[in-house]
């Protein structure tokens, strides 16, 4: 009867570590991003800071001047250029990381190629009571632009910090050869 | 079979393993928040008057409001203006490394909070602002360097805010080692 009790014991105890076990969220979710999400048509806020996109645009050549020298950057895919407001509530912050995620669920980061152009938002401060506007730039291959959500945050693989997914608008029509970026934005 | 004794001790080393695990925890808390604390400004010490902090007597030396067209010629666009602030300090003791970490902040009382600019933003800044002198540096750079006892620094802090907080202004000091003591004095600032 003793062995049984302990054989049983054993038993009950092994199957609530391996419960606990499974039911225990990762410290990657513990730690994770406080997520907010919301489509291109509206303003998306979080506790920290929103954004307002504007406009997507998508071409096969960029072109800007850096520096008074005319700059043309074509691609193997397609440039999607995002054209956003951002508004920071607490704190002055920038917002560094911009990642689009394309049909196939695949995530690019901003293109570091474009770095030189006018606008960047990700290079911008955002001060309180100050909106400041800007570019995003991606480059994704052509069979990625029939779904696409914009997700941005203060930095890549936040921890404990907002982070912000807008479902962008399908882009209309074929994509224009060529891209002009003035010193104004698209 | 177990002694008595073997079983007693068996107990007593299940017990303590709560214990143990428990303390393991609370440990871990502890240092986990006092980490936090040194990073946050939560008692803050409000001027006007010249508080002793951080081994000095600190007062407001000179704030500035740009962006208005009265203290310079130069109107910013929109909201923006740009705020300068100087803070005096006189060590009153050899400080170290007492200023490390160093922060300045401006806020308006609503939870809003802004911090400098970088240096070299800063510096540009103070040369087209004032070609002739040398621009003065900020908090952090001027805690390498603090000055001997008795001897005053003055650093300089500029801010980008919204010409609407600009009346609720005040600014915020504290260094690392104190947090989360700070002070804090009103700016004083007129937007009319």
């Amino acid at each position: 009867m003793g062995h049984l009790l302990r054989i049983f014991a054993l038993g009950m105890t092994a199957l609530v570590l391996a419960m606990l076990q499974t039911t225990t969220p990762p410290y990657a979710m513990l730690t994770g991003p406080i997520k907010t999400a919301g489509p291109q048509s509206e303003r998306v806020t979080s506790a920290t800071f929103a954004i307002d996109v504007a406009t997507v645009k998508q071409a096969r050549v960029l072109a800007y001047d850096q520096f008074g020298k005319a700059v043309e950057l074509d691609t193997s895919g397609m440039w999607v250029v995002v054209s956003a407001k951002l508004e920071g509530f607490r704190q002055t912050m920038s917002v560094r990381a911009a990642t689009l995620i394309g049909a196939s669920g695949r995530r690019y980061r901003q293109s570091q190629r474009a770095g030189g152009a006018p606008d960047v938002l990700a290079s911008k401060i955002v001060q309180p009571g100050l909106p400041t506007t800007g570019l995003f730039f991606f480059e994704i291959p052509e069979d990625e632009l029939s779904k696409m959500t914009l997700v941005v945050s203060e930095q890549y693989d936040p921890q404990l910090q907002d982070e912000i997914s807008v479902s962008l608008t399908p882009l209309p029509g074929s994509p224009q050869d060529r891209l002009d970026i003035g010193p104004d934005g698209i | 079979m177990a002694s008595d004794r073997e079983r007693k001790i068996r107990w007593l080393s299940l017990a303590s393993l709560s214990v143990l695990v428990a303390a393991a925890i609370g440990i871990n808390a502890w240092r986990n928040v006092d980490e936090y604390r040194h990073r946050i400004e939560t008692d803050v010490q409000p001027g006007p008057t010249e508080p002793d902090y951080a081994g000095a007597t600190w007062r407001i030396a000179q704030a500035r409001l740009i962006g208005d067209g009265r203290d310079t010629e130069v109107v910013l666009p929109g909201e923006m203006r740009l705020v300068i602030v100087r803070l005096s300090a006189t060590a009153t003791q050899t400080i170290g490394e007492g200023w490390g970490q160093c922060e300045v902040s401006l806020g308006d009382g609503t939870g809003r909070r802004w911090l400098p600019l970088d240096v070299v933003l800063s510096d540009d800044l103070s040369r087209d602002l004032d070609p002739a002198a040398e621009p003065l540096d900020g908090c952090g750079i001027t805690s390498l360097n603090p000055p001997a006892a008795n001897e005053t620094a003055t650093i300089e802090e500029k801010f980008v805010v919204p010409a609407s907080a600009v009346l609720a202004l005040s600014v915020t000091l504290s260094v690392g080692a104190l947090r989360p003591a700070a002070i804090a004095f009103p700016l004083g600032l007129d937007r009319s």
